[in-house]
């Protein structure tokens, strides 16, 4: 024990250059001599330097916050330091964040918003019946004086609604669209040569929108029906047209079918694109072939060429309504239509005979 | 030196010389001189003074232990490293504590001084170890080895400020407190 604190006390003084001249070279052979006195000298100095280190790191340390504590730090803190307000130093702080948060909310919002645009047809639905002006029916009254003589009675009063039929038999049971009807007591039909007869109603279907008319006058016929009823499925994008009397000559509209359903969603209906106005209600809804695939009904108002049309299946109740022993050359959904393969020019002159423009008084 | 900022603090040569010196007032000079560019700096980039305060410290420190290990070259302007290397610091301290460590706002150039922070670092672990184990030395041997090796005073003069009958028990006393602060530094 003793012979160790002097040996550490004759190292450190080794190490601090204390010993004399002689003192050194006898420790420094001893070193040489004796590993275990060189490998505490060696240990010896690697600690005391760490302790010289961590000493002069402590002295700068003392010194440093002496000078720290002369600085006015609050004050310098107010003039260097970030924005006061919490809003702006997160700006400052995320712009870029918020740019692409912002940029992403945007995007989601105009994604939504474009989606509710197509999927609710928030647009009003309006049927296609046309109540017509005083001015339009006062003309039209003229026409019907000197085309038709039967027609003086109703010369008299005004038209009040105007839609579409087609004739579903050859002896003059006609369909349209109920709404045309719904609110007349007196209606008449016009062909397309202008000859007017008077019809009755015998069948109202308010939920599918559908009316069959009959011609009262018993020698009324026509020749067999040159289309017949398509009530499979109708494929998208499938060229279809109407013909119709938004006017008071026939007008011809084609277009194509844009969806499976109708008017937000309703099943009952197709939708096509096709441009249509106030008068086209009833009118036949015919593919290339001839072949009566639906009534168009209705239209969306704030969109163009958003036309819808009961579904021809739909027909099938009305049709077995009325008497059987009745109808003369019912239309059929068997026979392959007359106009199969028929160019569409030649299709039209035949199917304008059976189209009739509805007239409604009241 | 001729911009309106550069004009309180001392010249880069002054420092070196002071720091070489061991000059108190150079010291003095250099740290109240630069220490508003890391205060702007921290303040910043997420932190309050007292995290510019130790940062600041630190980055003195190494450049303290640069200058002194002779190998200082003014290659760069001595606002330019200690800017770099404090940055260096902040932005470690920042990772540590996981807080993010991009978007930090710079307000001067940034020099590469990986190596000089590295070798700090080593230091200041050494530093720590120290610290750690003169706490766990208890009193009054931190006091005697404190005095002895650090405040260099004479076993005469500790002998008296402990009350020992004579140096002899003092230097005993030194060699088993030194014996003692070795087995903690070096097994920590």
């Amino acid at each position: 024990m003793r012979n160790e604190i002097e040996l550490e006390g004759i190292i450190e003084d080794y190490l601090n250059g204390k010993l004399s001249e002689a003192e050194a070279t006898a420790f420094e052979q001893l070193r040489l001599n004796d590993p275990t006195v060189d490998h505490k000298v060696v240990a010896h100095k690697v600690f005391l330097d760490s302790l010289k280190d961590y000493a002069s790191n402590l002295d700068l340390k003392n010194k440093m916050d002496h000078a720290h504590d002369q600085i006015d730090v609050d004050a310098l803190s107010k003039k260097l330091g970030p924005h006061p307000s919490f809003i702006v130093n997160l700006w400052r702080k995320n712009k870029s964040a918020i740019a692409v948060a912002a940029s992403f909310i945007l995007l989601t919002v105009v994604t939504i918003y474009s989606i509710q645009q197509t999927t609710e047809q928030t647009g009003s639905y309006k049927q296609m019946s046309a109540e017509l002006s005083k001015l339009k029916s006062s003309t039209s009254n003229l026409i019907r004086e000197v085309k038709s003589s039967q027609t003086t009675k109703a010369a008299v009063k005004p038209v009040k609604f105007g839609g579409t039929g087609f004739a579903i038999s050859s002896n003059g049971y006609i369909l349209t669209s109920y709404h045309v009807i719904e609110k007349s007591d007196s209606i008449y039909v016009q062909n397309s040569k202008g000859d007017m007869y008077k019809v009755d109603i015998t069948y109202k279907d308010p939920t599918n929108d559908i009316a069959i008319l009959k011609i009262i006058d018993k020698n009324f016929s026509l020749a067999s029906l040159p289309y017949s009823l398509k009530k499979g499925r109708v494929g998208m994008g499938e060229s279809v047209y109407t013909l119709g009397y938004p006017k008071d000559d026939i007008v011809f509209g084609k277009g194509y079918l844009s969806s499976q359903s109708g008017f937000n969603g309703d099943t009952l209906a197709y939708q096509v694109s096709l441009d249509v106005n106030p008068g086209n209600s009833g009118g036949p809804l015919l593919d290339n072939n001839g072949n009566i695939i639906g009534i168009i009904n209705a239209k969306e108002s704030y969109t163009d060429g958003a036309t819808f049309a009961v579904k021809a299946k739909f027909l099938q109740e009305a049709l077995s309504s009325i008497p059987q022993d009745s109808v003369v050359g019912k239309i059929s959904s068997v026979r392959k239509s007359q106009l199969y393969k028929l160019e569409p020019s030649k299709q039209l002159s035949k199917v304008q005979e059976y189209v009739f423009m509805v007239k409604g008084y009241n | 030196m001729s911009n309106k900022l550069s004009s309180s603090v001392p010249t880069d040569r002054e420092v070196v010389l002071g720091v070489l010196n061991n000059s108190e007032e150079a010291l003095n000079k250099l740290y109240t001189g630069y220490f508003p560019m890391i205060l702007q700096f921290i303040l910043n980039n997420n932190g309050d003074e007292d995290d510019a305060k130790d940062v600041y410290q630190e980055g003195i420190i190494v450049l303290y232990n640069k200058i002194k290990s002779g190998d200082f070259e003014l290659s760069s302007k001595l606002k330019t490293y200690i800017y770099s290397v404090c940055r260096r610091i902040w932005l470690k301290k920042l990772a540590q504590q996981s807080k993010k460590t991009n978007n930090i706002s710079d307000f001067e150039d940034v020099i590469a001084i990986d190596e000089d922070v590295e070798q700090h670092e080593e230091k200041d672990r050494q530093f720590d170890k120290m610290q750690e184990a003169l706490l766990h030395l208890g009193e009054p041997c931190k006091t005697i080895i404190q005095d002895f090796y650090i405040n260099n005073l004479s076993m005469q003069e500790i002998c008296e400020k402990f009350g020992y009958t004579n140096t002899d028990n003092a230097k005993t006393q030194k060699y088993k407190c030194l014996q003692r602060l070795k087995k903690l530094f070096f097994q920590s």
